[in-house]
């Protein structure tokens, strides 16, 4: 019954900041924007080409990130270990922008969107390989690679003129204004293939909780079992940013408030995490282009602002929820 | 039957097995002891195929261990390790039914009962003490469905009045199963068991 609950609460949210998505902008809308749909004028151009697809990609953006959050924290056993500490997202971005700079490639087409899957899924290998451990040595081997290909691609853009290639900001705070309908139905897939992998693993993530040996003794190989969630974390997060850039927290702080909700078990918190994700994004989005009018402020400042100290209150209230035996 | 055929393993210079031939039929309960860093847990994990013996070979029902993912293992045999390390606060209920149904015993209300989880299964398994997570690893370990189970140190952290109930479940098992238990402490169990070896 919580449960029922929890997900219509969670779906009537999610269409209430949908539809304020497409209500408030710098642009005051003169009708309402049921009278909008099929017409060409300026209100409706902005509402379907630009808030639409802005807020779809947050919605689809955001339950990737939510989902990707949880299967990392799962895969590598660690309650910090977010796409963006690990390697992940810059692995993306480098991907990405090498190609722009390259000029083999340019923003939001589909070589692009896999590079970035791409480069991601290697990262997030390499950083596997270096490290030492599963515990505090992976996350700083983790951030240590992070900052290395993060300043290779800030190196690359200085040195680039590659129109669309992007400020290092957009791609560090992650930004949602570069998403058209074209974007967003190109990336879309990526997303879902990530999702069903995800899904695909998610039972095995509550075995493998248990630690390296019994998960083998309970008939699942760990090695293989990292080696899908990493392709399925790839996906969710290569496509992502290599369309909105890096946006922090999200996967970190959707997974602790999941399982706050409904418990650890994956399968349960997969769909959740999902909803949850896309509602942050699509509420810190909002807030981001409305707050400040004209002014837009950085997504991933802003995610930042609030998620980090959200995550510092949830850990203190669930000092129990996660054991570290590392 | 798992059959040891000479398998020889040394770890960190030291020679734990030199040709070791041992073998567990379905029908009977062996106790295996020996004292610490004599090699019983290295056993286990030799037979659940997580180490690999230097030299020999080890089969389950005519199958090499080698030869076999870790799911086709799963199928064949279930090991309750000496230590689960149970890191997210699931509910013991949801912990027992990690595997999927048809893996696991149709009816495990004996076991269950007899294990004393019964109480526990809406109680978070990170906030139970040592000898109740000690059960629940067991019940999930019994509850899959094999041909063999290998038990590492399963009353390490029980009173006698639940180790007495484990035994009854061992001897229940045995009938139709092949059971191999672990315990450093002979003198305590050893009458309860078909056969001992002991290591040195």
């Amino acid at each position: 019954m919580k449960k029922v609950f929890i997900y219509v609460g969670g779906f009537v949210l999610l269409l209430f900041l949908f539809w304020l998505s497409l209500e408030i902008g710098i642009l005051q809308l003169h009708r309402s924007i049921f009278s909008l749909i099929g017409k060409h004028d300026v209100d409706a151009t902005t509402v379907w080409q630009v808030r639409f697809p802005r807020a779809l990609g947050a919605v689809i953006i955001g339950a990737g990130l939510g989902v990707a959050g949880s299967v990392a924290q799962g895969i590598f056993r660690n309650p910090l270990a977010e796409p963006t500490l690990i390697g992940l997202s810059s692995g993306a971005t480098l991907g990405t922008i090498a190609l722009i700079a390259s000029g083999t490639s340019v923003y939001g087409t589909r070589s692009n969107i896999a590079s970035a899957v791409l480069a991601s899924g290697l990262t997030a290998l390499l950083v596997q390989w270096l490290a030492p451990g599963k515990g505090f040595g992976f996350l700083l081997t983790g951030i240590a690679v992070s900052a290395i290909l993060t300043s290779c691609a800030g190196l690359l853009i200085s040195m680039s003129f590659k129109p669309g290639i992007q400020s290092i900001t957009f791609w560090n705070f992650g930004s949602l204004t570069l998403l058209n309908n074209v974007t967003v139905g190109m990336i879309a897939p990526y997303i879902e293939v990530g999702v069903i992998i995800s899904f695909l693993v998610s039972r095995k993530l509550d075995i493998y909780s248990l630690g390296e040996s019994s998960s083998h003794y309970m008939g699942v190989n760990p090695k293989r079992l990292r080696l899908y969630a990493i392709i399925g974390l790839a996906f969710l997060i290569g496509a992502s940013v290599s369309a909105v850039g890096s946006i922090a927290f999200i996967g970190l702080l959707v997974p602790h408030i999941v399982r706050l909700m409904i418990g650890p078990a994956h399968r349960k918190m997969l769909s959740l995490s999902a909803l949850v994700g896309a509602i942050v994004l699509l509420l810190a989005d909002l807030l981001a282009r409305t707050l400040f009018k004209p002014n837009e402020i950085p997504l991933g400042l802003l995610t930042s602002l609030l998620g980090a100290p959200a995550l510092i209150i949830l850990l203190r209230i669930r000092r129990a929820s996660w054991i570290s035996h590392d | 039957m798992i059959e040891i055929n000479s398998i020889s393993f040394s770890r960190g210079g030291h020679q734990l097995y030199s040709q070791f031939t041992e073998k567990l039929e379905i029908g009977e309960s062996v106790l295996l002891t020996g004292p610490n860093g004599s090699g019983k847990s290295t056993l286990i994990g030799l037979i659940g195929g997580l180490l690999k013996p230097d030299s020999g070979v080890i089969r389950i029902n005519e199958k090499r261990v080698t030869d076999l993912s870790a799911s086709e293992q799963a199928s064949l045999r279930s090991i309750a390790p000496q230590r689960r390390t149970f890191t997210l606060a699931f509910t013991v209920g949801e912990v027992l039914e990690f595997l999927p149904r048809k893996r696991r015993i149709k009816d495990n209300s004996y076991l269950f009962a007899q294990l004393g989880v019964l109480d526990l299964l809406e109680k978070k398994v990170t906030e139970l003490s040592i000898g109740q997570q000690e059960r629940v690893s067991l019940a999930l370990a019994l509850s899959q469905r094999v041909d063999y189970y290998l038990l590492d140190e399963p009353f390490s952290a029980q009173d006698s009045d639940s180790s007495g109930r484990i035994l009854e479940i061992i001897s229940e098992l045995k009938k139709e199963k092949g059971v191999l238990v672990i315990s450093h402490n002979q003198d305590a169990f050893s009458n309860s068991f078909d056969r001992v070896i002991s290591l040195v």
